[in-house]
């Protein structure tokens, strides 16, 4: 009997210890979690805010300056464009195709 | 006095020495103990367990609720999760509004600490003086705002400083990188993120989003330990797509903001509608403003003018009249009218050209904006009539934008119409429209006789627009003869031979007005504009132009506003990629070389 009951009682103990253990790592777990979802969206907002830097950067207004000022660029007329007609199936997939 | 009493005190500790005895032989354990003694020290302890046990099932059993959220309240924590505001993009899915997190800076005066020399750097990163920064930090001892919404880079130097009472809030800002060209359309948000102008305000509901909640354990340090309960994810608001092409619309501020700088104008508007689906391409307004950096702002950079002011329409009502002339079969396009001497008298009023023109066919009316002509032509209808085909063009009705501060203009019930006031209707005058609704009503001559339904968004993801109905006004046959009419006023001979574009046939109508000042007219004050639209043969698009108070001399529509109209529709057509109708000299050079042989 005493025998069992000191069985028992090793058993007790490590399962309460390797309880412990088990809550501990789901801290260290649940804290990195957390910090791995801040980086995300930290990440997200940079992300977003280059984005809109890019266009910034990108409006016609400054690539227009640009084009003309340091490329010496003009706008097309009519008069110096080319047209080209498309062959019919390609007109057409092009028509459908999707933009840029 | 002294000596007795030290005589006493011996004699008392003599005695005392004398009758000494042990405890257990003490008298006092010998006297009886009444039994009601020990019977309430039970009680008393019977009573203060019982107290004990009644407390411990008021708190563990009775009040458990309230016990339990008190201590939540201790350590759970609930934090924001601010959703983000959606974006706002032109028709290609370029950004023109988007939000990007700009920190909040703010301190507890009370709590700050920090050498004079780091709060000078502090001062310095938030741009303000230090003895501001010191007035701003005596304001309140709790809390106070340092600044708004400073740049992501700023808030970090700011943190890197360490100063204890400084903290920093999330929050976000809008950025609008088509700046001004774009202002009026897009709008703006305030420092709370609430659109007030514009497309922000008119989406408010759909570009806010939802924030989320989640409840959270935290330690010590205020670090997240764990979650409880169910968190609410943030709902990010939706992206708005507009039909908007930011290239025309740039292209469209860019030409109306010089047209009003080379005539010394107070301001111009252009409108540039897609004839074939409705949507609008571009509407831009000088002077405008830059929507992220609003201080010092004045209602004239503020106003949409192309949508909130009206003004009377002058010459543009003429292609109308003609139109109904020709469509209810009292004329014909080669119809002679007399309108020499240039003048008539109608109810004691007299209605002037500028120049006595004499035989004109209905076509030549309005290629010359004839108003004798076209007084002629309406009086031949009944009011109800004019009053039908105006309203059914638009005119006194507010154009079904969804956009705020749109108004509808004037026209007023017929039933109270007097001659002269129908006869001064035929050429524009007593009757009021928005440069947009007189762009609007004349898709009725672009796009067959129907005027079609307007829109500024267009769904993000949607394949190219098809062609819409619309309400059917005029015959086909009618306005395809209207449209002759207006190109042959882009000729030769006609009011705007400035509009031609070179590579496509244009057709239009230039109008000239005297600005109204109180009850009466101003003298030299004139509102020049020019609506039209091209390719001739099948339009494309609609453009309309308006210029405030021309003062560099030239005043008519022709001269002042037909320029800008053949510039933006140059541009918009090259960029919808649209072939030119008319011959051009081409100015490409390519010889005839022969061929290097090739040797082998």
């Amino acid at each position: 009997m005493t025998r069992l009951n000191l069985l028992l009682l090793l058993v007790l103990i490590a399962s309460s210890l390797y309880l412990v253990r088990v809550s501990y790592e789901a801290r260290r777990l649940f804290a990195e979690l957390d910090r791995a979802q801040s980086e995300e969206r930290a990440l997200d907002h940079d992300s977003e805010r280059l984005k809109t830097e890019l266009r910034s950067q990108a409006t016609p207004l400054r690539v227009e300056r640009t084009a003309r000022e340091r490329l010496a660029m003009r706008a097309a007329t009519p008069a110096v464009t080319q047209y080209v007609e498309l062959p019919k199936q390609a007109a057409s997939s092009a028509a459908t195709g999707t933009t840029p | 006095m002294n000596g007795a009493a030290q005589k006493n005190g011996a004699k008392a500790r003599a005695n005392a020495s004398v009758r000494s005895f042990n405890y257990s032989t003490s008298p006092l354990l010998a006297a009886p103990t009444p039994p009601w003694r020990s019977k309430l020290l039970v009680a008393l302890v019977g009573l203060g367990f019982a107290l004990l046990l009644g407390r411990a099932v008021y708190v563990q059993i009775l009040d458990a609720p309230f016990f339990l959220k008190q201590g939540e309240i201790r350590y759970g924590h609930t934090i924001e999760l601010p959703a983000s505001r959606g974006r706002i993009v032109d028709r290609n899915g370029l950004i023109l509004a988007a939000s990007v997190p700009a920190p909040s800076i703010w301190a507890i005066p009370r709590d700050l600490e920090g050498d004079a020399a780091s709060r000078a750097r502090l001062a310095t990163l938030l741009g303000m003086t230090s003895a501001a920064l010191e007035s701003r930090l005596k304001d309140n001892p709790n809390f106070v705002w340092l600044r708004r919404q400073v740049d992501d880079p700023v808030a970090k130097a700011v943190r890197a400083l360490g100063i204890k009472g400084i903290h920093e809030v999330r929050e976000y800002k809008r950025k609008y990188p088509e700046g001004e060209a774009a202002a009026h359309v897009v709008g703006f948000t305030n420092v709370e993120d609430r659109g007030q102008e514009g497309i922000e305000l008119a989406f408010q509901k759909q570009l806010a989003g939802r924030d989320g909640t989640r409840r959270v354990i935290k330690d010590r340090l205020g670090r997240v330990v764990e979650d409880v309960g169910d968190s609410i994810a943030p709902v990010a608001g939706e992206d708005i797509g507009l039909a908007i092409d930011s290239k025309v619309q740039f292209f469209a501020y860019q030409r109306i903001r010089d047209a009003v700088a080379a005539n010394k104008a107070k301001a111009g508007s252009v409108v540039v509608l897609d004839a074939q689906t409705g949507e609008v391409l571009a509407l831009a307004n000088f002077p405008s403003y830059a929507p992220a950096d609003r201080r010092n702002l004045t209602g004239a950079q503020l106003r949409n003018r192309a949508l909130t002011d009206t003004f009377e329409p002058g010459s543009t009502m003429k292609p109308f009249v003609a139109a109904w002339a020709l469509e209810s079969g009292r004329v014909t396009p080669t119809t002679v009218i007399q309108t020499a001497p240039g003048k008539m008298t109608l109810t004691g009023s007299t209605i002037t050209d500028s120049h006595p023109h004499g035989n004109l066919t209905v076509t030549e009316v309005i290629q010359k904006s004839s108003n004798v002509g076209a007084v002629k032509m309406a009086m031949t209808f009944t009011p109800r009539e004019m009053w039908e085909l105006y309203s059914a063009v638009g005119f006194g009705q507010k154009p079904q934008l969804g956009f705020p501060g749109v108004v509808a203009g004037r026209l007023r019930p017929y039933k109270s119409w007097r001659p002269i006031e129908q006869a001064t209707m035929s050429y524009g005058y007593g009757l009021s429209a928005s440069l947009f609704q007189i762009a609007h009503a004349y898709t009725v001559f672009a796009h067959d006789g129907e005027l079609i339904p307007v829109t500024l968004t267009r769904p993000l993801g949607s394949a190219a627009a098809t062609p819409v109905a619309g309400i059917r006004v005029l015959s086909p046959k009618t306005a395809a003869a209207v449209r002759d009419m207006l190109h042959l006023a882009t000729l030769p001979g006609g009011t705007a031979p400035k509009a031609q574009v070179m590579g496509y046939s244009v057709g239009g109508k230039s109008g000239t007005a005297y600005k109204q000042e109180g009850a009466s007219y101003a003298t030299k004050k004139y509102r020049s504009w020019f609506v039209g639209m091209a390719p001739i043969a099948h339009p494309r698009i609609v453009v309309a132009v308006m210029v405030d108070e021309p003062s560099a001399g030239k005043y008519f529509g022709g001269d002042v506003a037909a320029p800008v109209f053949s510039e933006v529709v140059q541009q918009t057509l090259r960029m919808m990629g649209v072939q030119p109708d008319l011959d051009v000299k081409p100015q490409i050079v390519s010889r005839e070389m022969p061929a290097e042989e090739e040797s082998f």
